[in-house]
């Protein structure tokens, strides 16, 4: 939709009269004010003819409010919207948000880079020779693969992932998991697959992502910045840490290297990269041997007061003094009545029907006083045993993270880790503001747990301005109420680790790299899970075919060019739709393109803000492209018009163990509603309409408008009517009990892999290396790229290098005869790739640092950084269990993370091709 | 002298570095043909040779009593970079080229040394420094011009170069210790930031400030003892010149940086007495007064980490993000 507001009518009514506010009468006559026509040229460059509300639908949580500027027929420019409001008293206002990125809209849209027209492969994969056909045969075309893969193989054997150029698209995103519920192909969830899912949160919580709003920052009076650079990757919020840092808040940045955040905060703190659970836990040793925790919190919120067997370890059951007990009940001692006490409000049970007394579940201890410290001989129907609290293992435990300890193994000072222990636990609210880096790490489960400790004993966790923060995500029932309409879930999706594993070899590569023994211990677990029924078997199919929808895999997938050749071995078709080339596309057999961000109508829904920013069509779809959404309408009507025309009327599947018949023939009626949702702007709007905590309104309003305030959200953590997820204060403040075995935030976990691995508590482990290699390359978020959209932008390179490089701390640097600007080839025991030697200071000594994003496409040999990545076997075995509890295969809340750091390198000045 | 003076402060400890003012300016002034080394607005990382390269050492400027002009060197057009277009359709549609790459090399572009940090780690130190044109009281440009094509508005105090009085013969850029005069080699005639006054004269804010997510550019008149530039200019006294030696009376001025604390031979935070960035560097960009301006930004942070309140944090906060601008504001769609 456009609004009317011209920028040559709007001149004629109000320039004069703004003019006349602000400068006054200014003399006439005054020569210094003649005339000068060349100042009317410049006025008139400032000129548009229409205005149109949007943003971008990539995988950028700013989701920021744009109004789109139309000149001639063509996006001219845009600019910040910035009419944000406030989010909690006290708080700064949103406005403008925005970055250097989206700014660069109006430019890459109309770049050199884009797809125009359906494409089929002519020459070799990866050619880039191509042959121009229309929708109608291309799609044909894919459709009839898709039938005979789905008839010879069942719908298991395809995959139709969506990549960062779409994800965040909400009809998109609804549209592609609808197509896939009709027709059961196989979704990879790419979350866990690029090692974002922060699996220790889920450990602990029950669910994976903690978080508040962005203001909720400036609430916080201590904020750990951790693992983490929102100076370059949050840009549009990242203000608040500053205007907090303003506000007598003390910002600790907590990074190996001296990134743009630390830049800017209060305090820097340098940890070892990869030591990061360490120093979490100095913190804890900290906060515990001072008394600096929240008893009270403590004793309703966690499983510190726990009883837990002293001879095995386990916990203390219902079923060890019951027969027939429950293996869900649990115990405390009870101070106030000197006594065993059952706990109140245990038990997990994930897809049970609404509890009916639910009401009665509370946290809430009334009379009774859970004992967090002391040891007990209880009865037992096999006799007496002795029982002691969780509190009491994590006081042991700690006893290996004094200040001192830590500090040999982070190498940041004892008084340093006590100082930020101390601010943290008794400055007002502590906030640790983390994303997702640390996930990375295939130890990163325990770095969250640590974090959790450090937030729980301190009882900053569901605290306004306080807690660990990841993001916050919107409640799913809009989506998905369309998603499953009529049909219910039969939605197949995998985990891209274990996808990978069983695909292309993980245990040969883990043998390789990181040593038989190590590789077997993987294996064994794995196996074991897949025996138990914990995990899928993604061996049992072959796969043939994939659709990747705004999916650049070949740019970030571990192992880099190793997962190309493998990929493409196995893949008969692959199809690529993509507003952009990338190195995905030009491999694939045929290339799809979509429209740009400001030629298609959608909504996205990030809780950063309390916000929905509309995305609306300001001009027409260069070329042929079509949006996303149009795409898969198209694709499955011509699947259903040839099912029909082949004979194949439904497809037989098992889905969850169940055999079920596939409506091939109906796929179209199916994905459209009967014909309810033809357009995208009437999906937004069903999707809208089912959405809790959003008001109702038609799509034309919300474009004349761009942004819509979610209800509830006053307060910087959003309230239960919101749009958004409710799940920390559910328990925090309204004290129903946590997702998870225990009910609490659960830092014990009896699990036998658990126990066996020593990660009953969270506990430090040193990030793996590959022999022979000393140097750590760290990775984020780039600054000028959201994923690999911009990394090609002109102006963004001429103001990079014009090429990828890599920062190199100076000593290491002159260690191997390398100035900056020097092309060097970074590579261990897996592989290599060549980019430029950026030397810093900031730079931790035996650390190198490389932004993300630039596609593979950039470098020699098309080998990106990925390609010493040789972590894309490593499965981790505490995250391959199930049957406890909360810790069961489910996507997205609990499947193993793919991991991206665990890796060393060397580096040398490049010395040409061979 | 103008009736008024159009002025900008920029808090360098809310600058991330992040280019979006850059991007901003460079679609809506400096895009077409003869513009693309031109950056009217640029950030750079300091201590740094800065865009265009070397520029404080390329003289320029008043000597010290204010009577003349120093000698100033041309700046190169080679020390700008340009943005160069990639060779998308060779590799990926024409199959004759495998790798992306500028159609030819770029040179040391306007951000070579993004995040470059000088001195030794863990002590090292840099920051994010923002640059337009200055808009000066005395501009050096204005007084070398040998065609009077430059002039200094009498509403605003806005400098301009007159492009149909140019005639290129450069000796502004010459003159401008900031080289912040480009010379355009397509059409022959010098340009530079304008301050935006087309939509100033809107009440729109420039667009390197409306569009700074960051919320660190104040703009407003100088001379407005109500705005929030007098307040930090001229009572708190925390808004600095660049250059103050430059001897053009500069009218962007800065919030000097505050950056983490350094290390101690054990690791342990070193107290502000002896900041991570040398007092030294700081009083070569912003002059003696550095001294005084960190000192009351330290005391009155110290005040809100107490408790208590301060009128000058609250004005750096800036709750309302339209309080940066002193200017009528009117929605612009």
């Amino acid at each position: 939709m456009t609004l009317t507001t011209s920028r040559r009518s709007f001149i004629g009514s109000s320039g004069a009269f703004a003019l006349s506010l602000k400068y006054g009468a200014v003399a006439a006559d005054s020569h210094e004010n003649a005339y000068r026509r060349w100042e009317d040229i410049m006025r008139n460059k400032w000129t548009w003819d229409r205005v149109v509300r949007g943003s971008r639908g990539l995988n950028c949580t700013g989701h920021c409010a744009f109004n789109i500027y139309v000149k001639n027929g063509i996006v001219w420019r845009e600019e910040q919207q910035g009419e944000y409001g406030h989010q909690g008293e006290d708080t700064p206002d949103f406005g403008p948000r925005g970055c250097q990125k989206g700014l660069r809209q109006h430019k890459y849209m109309y770049g050199k880079q884009r797809v125009l027209y359906p494409m089929r492969r002519t020459g070799e994969r990866g050619e880039g020779k191509w042959e121009r056909i229309s929708w109608d045969a291309a799609l044909t075309e894919v459709a009839d693969k898709f039938l005979d893969v789905a008839v010879e193989d069942g719908p298991e054997a395809i995959t139709y992932a969506m990549g960062t150029a779409m994800i965040l698209k909400r009809a998109a995103f609804a549209g592609l998991f609808r197509f896939a519920n009709i027709t059961g192909c196989t979704v990879p969830e790419t979350f866990a697959g690029v090692g974002d899912l922060p699996v220790g949160a889920n450990m602990t919580l029950g669910f994976p992502l903690p978080g508040d709003s962005m203001p909720a920052v400036f609430k916080s009076k201590t904020c750990l910045i951790w693992a983490c650079n929102p100076a370059a990757t949050r840009i549009p919020d990242a203000h608040f840490f500053w205007e907090a840092r303003y506000n007598g808040t003390e910002v600790i940045c907590i990074s190996p290297d001296f990134n743009p955040t630390a830049v800017r905060s209060s305090k820097w703190v340098n940890p070892k990269p990869g030591s990061d659970a360490a120093l979490a836990l100095g913190m804890v040793h900290t906060i515990v041997a001072e008394d600096l925790i929240e008893w009270d919190y403590v004793r309703e919120q966690t499983d510190m007061p726990f009883l837990v067997r002293t001879s095995d370890q386990k916990f203390l059951r219902e079923s060890d003094l019951v027969e027939g007990g429950r293996e869900d009940g649990f115990y405390f001692w009870d101070e106030a009545g000197d006594q065993l006490q059952a706990v109140p409000a245990t038990g997990f049970s994930p897809f049970a029907p609404p509890d009916p007394n639910a009401e009665e579940k509370s946290l809430l201890l009334g009379a009774l006083k859970p004992a967090v410290t002391g040891s007990w001989t209880v009865d037992t129907k096999d006799g007496p045993i002795e029982v002691t609290t969780v509190f009491e293992f994590v006081r042991r435990e700690m006893e290996n993270y004094t200040p001192e300890k830590v500090s040999a193994i982070t190498g940041v000072s004892a008084d340093v880790i006590r100082y930020v222990a101390r601010k943290f636990a008794t400055n007002g609210p502590g906030m640790i503001y983390a994303g997702y880096r640390a996930n990375k790490w295939l130890h990163g489960d325990l770095v969250l747990r640590s974090w959790l400790l450090m937030s729980a004993l301190t009882g900053n966790t569901g605290r306004e301005g306080g807690g660990l923060q990841t993001t916050q995500l919107p409640r799913a029932e809009g989506i998905f109420s369309y998603v499953f309409a009529g049909l219910g879930p039969r939605l197949r999706i995998a985990a891209i680790s274990l996808w990978d594993y069983a695909k292309n070899d993980g245990r040969g590569n883990n043998e390789r790299i990181y040593g038989r023994e190590f590789a077997d211990h993987i294996d064994k677990h794995y196996e074991q899970a897949k025996q138990n029924g914990w995990v899928p078997d993604h061996a049992a199919k072959p796969w043939r075919m994939a659709l990747m929808a705004g999916h650049n895999p070949a740019s970030w997938r571990a192992s880099g060019e190793a997962w190309r050749e493998s990929a493409l071995s196995q893949v008969e078709m692959m199809v690529t739709m993509t507003p952009d080339m990338s190195a995905t596309a030009l491999h694939s057999d045929m290339v799809l393109p979509v429209a740009h961000h400001y030629e298609l109508q959608d909504i996205t829904m990030e809780g950063r803000t309390p916000y929905l920013q509309v995305i609306d069509e300001a001009v027409p779809p260069l070329g042929e492209s079509l949006p996303d959404w149009k795409i898969q309408r198209d694709l499955i009507k011509k699947i259903s018009e040839r099912a029909k025309a082949r004979g194949i009327t439904t497809i037989s599947d098992n889905i969850f163990g169940q055999p079920m018949e596939r409506d091939y023939a109906n796929a179209y009626n199916d994905f459209t509603l009967n014909g309810k949702v033809s357009e995208p702007h009437q999906l937004v709007e069903w999707i809208i309409s089912n959405q809790p905590g959003v008001p109702n309104i038609s799509w034309d309003e919300f474009a004349s408008i761009g942004i819509l305030r979610v209800e509830d959200s006053d307060d910087v953590q959003f309230g239960k009517n919101s749009a958004f997820n409710y799940e920390t204060l559910h328990s925090t403040r309204d004290k129903h009990p946590w997702k998870t075995l225990t009910g609490r935030q659960q830092f014990y976990i009896d699990q036998d892999t658990f126990l066996a691995e020593g990660e009953a508590l969270p506990v430090h482990k040193e990030p793996l290396k590959n022999q022979g290699f000393d140097l750590r390359l760290t990775m984020g978020h780039a600054r000028h790229g959201i994923h690999s959209w911009t990394r090609d932008d002109s102006l963004l390179l001429s103001l990079q290098r014009g090429e990828p490089d890599v920062y190199v701390n100076p000593d290491d640097a002159a260690n191997r005869d390398v100035e900056d600007g020097d092309m060097i080839r970074v590579h261990n025991d897996f592989g290599d790739f060549v980019a430029m030697a950026h030397v810093s200071a900031g730079m931790q000594p035996k650390q190198m640092f490389m932004y993300h994003g630039w596609d593979p496409m950039m470098f020699r040999n098309k080998r990106n950084f990925s390609s010493v990545i040789s972590t894309q076997g490593l499965l981790k075995p505490v995250q391959l269990v199930g049957d406890y509890g909360h810790l069961r295969h489910q996507t997205p809340d609990f499947v193993p993370n793919q991991t991206y750091h665990d890796c060393t390198v060397e580096f040398e000045k490049f010395a040409g091709d061979a | 002298m103008p009736a008024h003076q159009i002025s900008m402060v920029i808090d360098l400890n809310k600058c991330i570095g992040c280019q979006a003012c850059t991007a901003a300016c460079k679609s809506l002034w400096t895009d077409e043909p003869g513009q693309e080394h031109m950056l009217w607005n640029n950030v750079e990382t300091k201590p740094g040779p800065g865009y265009p390269r070397y520029w404080e050492d390329d003289g320029g400027g008043w000597n010290e009593d204010r009577t003349a002009l120093k000698p100033g060197k041309l700046p190169e057009k080679e020390a700008h970079g340009e943005e160069i277009p990639l060779n998308f359709e060779d590799v990926y549609f024409k199959g004759e080229e495998q790798i992306l790459k500028q159609e030819k090399p770029m040179g040391k572009g306007a951000n070579w040394d993004e995040d470059t940090s000088s001195g030794d780690y863990p002590n090292n130190y840099h920051f994010y420094l923002p640059r337009l044109c200055n808009h000066c009281t005395k501009p050096a440009c204005l007084e070398a011009c040998p065609v009077r094509a430059i002039y200094k508005r009498e509403q605003d105090g806005i400098v301009l170069v007159d492009a149909d009085k140019c005639q290129g013969f450069r000796e502004c850029n010459k003159a401008c210790p900031y080289d912040k005069v480009y010379f355009n080699y397509t059409q022959g005639k010098s340009q530079k930031c304008i301050f935006c006054f087309p939509r100033l004269e809107e009440g729109v804010a420039p667009a390197c400030a409306r569009q700074c997510p960051g919320r660190l550019r104040f703009v407003g008149m100088l001379d407005d003892e109500n705005g929030p530039i007098d307040k930090l200019v001229n009572q708190w006294k925390v808004a600095l010149p660049l250059h103050p030696e430059y001897g053009t009376e500069a009218n962007v001025f800065y919030v000097p940086p505050i950056l983490p604390p350094k290390f101690d031979e054990n690791g342990n935070f070193v107290d502000e007495s002896d900041p991570r960035v040398p007092m030294e560097y700081l009083r070569s960009l912003f002059g003696p007064a550095v001294d005084q301006a960190l000192i009351t930004l330290h005391e009155e942070m110290e005040r809100k980490q107490q408790g208590k309140e301060s009128e000058l944090m609250d004005l750096l906060i800036a709750r309302e993000w339209k309080s940066l601008f002193n200017i009528p504001d009117v929605k612009i769609a």
